[in-house]
């Protein structure tokens, strides 16, 4: 299968926008339970007469879309595929508090058109006048790969020829509080950079835009190319996920002795990370994490994703991030393995080009 | 007259979140659809919600809508008559 990542565009809460340098700067630290992502000025991205209607999230999914587009010099994909867990919040709150607080009447319009999931495929459809295929994802912690997945087989039935891809999901104090509430995040303030050193209860929110365009064809450009993908729901104990990673990888003609670098979904909460360690045949891989850098959301995945790929594009491993395996040979090989609440796992594997 | 065209200019930008514009910066007559302040027709339906909210007006006729919603002016005539009207 051919699936080439050409381009990328990232708003996250390290400074990923624009394009800098990957991961050169000091990484941003965040103390509390969550990470905002860390916004660019909108206006140079987006015309400022639609940012007036975009909440936070649509201006992110937006902004990161158009960064990617920009990177890939491509006006007009062939699709666009959304995938988010939560959608857009902060229309959706705004939406159902005014209900109650009017008393469903004299309600406006904007928010409620703008609380659908597939909104920021939509409005980035809309921009480009763009009326091919468009498509939202909406499966909990498989939003994203179910995205990935829905391009990678466009490319692979030749529907497509460039398609833009991308995860996004937003924290807004609504779904903080209420996720809070269900035990998903620490209590009391803890710094994003000790996140792994200190494994507790509860990890911290984390949100994000990532986007990527992806193409059949090879280019001089590109930054990866995307092998595989897998899902697994709900797996009975650390000798099925072993099972489905030994399957994945054998579809692959791979074994772990070919993989150069996992990047793993560790969240520092000791209920979900366990599953991590239990998993032996991973060990022998080198290994980093990356929800020190993003926080835990549905969609996070696409943070990996975008991290594997500038991994491989430029074949190493930026010290900041792991300085103890920064000294091994160029990477090639990377797989992606993340899961979320220990119900959505997931594998994805990228090679250099 | 001219302070409820003041205040409708304030509550229009607030209501439909204008970023970048001030209530001066809106001419009295200057059009508040396409060419002038260009509004489009999901600005059309807050701007119904706003003389709801505002001045407990609900407009009852449809299609009076471009005409009412042509400029500031308009706009404020349209509620002063009404006003007039329920006195």
């Amino acid at each position: 299968m051919n699936c080439y990542i050409r381009a990328t565009g990232n708003i996250s809460p390290q400074l990923t926008a624009g394009h800098p340098p990957f991961l050169a700067g000091p990484l941003q630290e965040y103390t509390g339970t969550r990470m905002n992502c860390a916004e660019p000025d909108y206006k140079d991205l987006i015309d400022v007469k639609l940012i007036r209607r975009m909440s936070r999230i649509i201006r992110m999914g937006v902004a990161a879309a158009t960064e990617c587009l920009q990177e890939a010099g491509v006006s007009m994909p062939d699709a666009i595929v959304t995938g988010t867990a939560y959608g857009c919040l902060e229309d959706t709150g705004h939406f159902i508090s005014r209900m109650v607080s009017q008393n469903e009447e004299l309600l406006t319009p904007t928010a409620f058109i703008q609380s659908t999931h597939n909104t920021i495929g939509a409005q980035i459809g809309l921009m480009l006048k763009c009326n091919r295929y468009n498509n939202a994802f909406v499966h909990r912690g498989f939003s994203f790969e179910s995205a990935l997945l829905d391009a990678m087989m466009l490319l692979q039935e030749e529907e497509a020829q460039h398609v833009l891809v991308g995860g996004i999901d937003e924290i807004t104090d609504y779904s903080h509080t209420i996720l809070s509430r269900m035990g998903l995040y620490r209590r009391g303030h803890a710094s994003n950079l000790d996140l792994l050193e200190q494994p507790s209860r509860g990890t911290m929110a984390g949100e994000g835009a990532a986007f990527f365009l992806v193409a059949s064809e090879r280019s001089a450009t590109d930054y990866a190319r995307l092998d595989g993908l897998a899902t697994l729901y709900k797996p009975d104990g650390p000798a099925v996920i072993e099972q489905k990673l030994n399957s994945f990888l054998e579809a692959n003609q791979l074994d772990f002795s070919d993989i150069d670098l996992v990047i793993n979904g560790r969240n520092g909460d000791l209920k979900h990370d366990q599953v991590y360690d239990e998993l032996k045949a991973l060990q022998i891989c080198p290994q980093v994490s990356y929800k020190q850098l993003c926080g835990e959301y549905p969609t996070s995945t696409a943070f990996a994703v975008w991290m594997a790929a500038n991994i491989l594009k430029s074949g190493d491993l930026p010290p900041l991030l792991a300085p103890s395996v920064a000294e091994q040979e160029k990477i090639n090989r990377i797989l992606i393995y993340n899961q979320y609440g220990n119900i959505h796992h997931s594998f994805v594997l990228l090679s250099a080009c | 007259m001219v302070k409820l065209m003041s205040d409708l200019k304030s509550q229009i930008i607030a209501q439909l979140n204008l970023q970048d514009v001030k209530p001066e910066e809106i001419g009295d007559d200057q059009p508040l659809f396409v060419d002038g302040l260009g509004l489009d027709s999901i600005d059309a339906l807050e701007l119904i919600v706003l003389l709801q909210q505002e001045y407990k007006i609900k407009l009852s006729n449809a299609e009076d809508g471009p005409k009412v919603f042509k400029t500031v002016r308009t706009m404020a005539e349209y509620i002063k008559a009404h006003q007039a009207q329920n006195a």
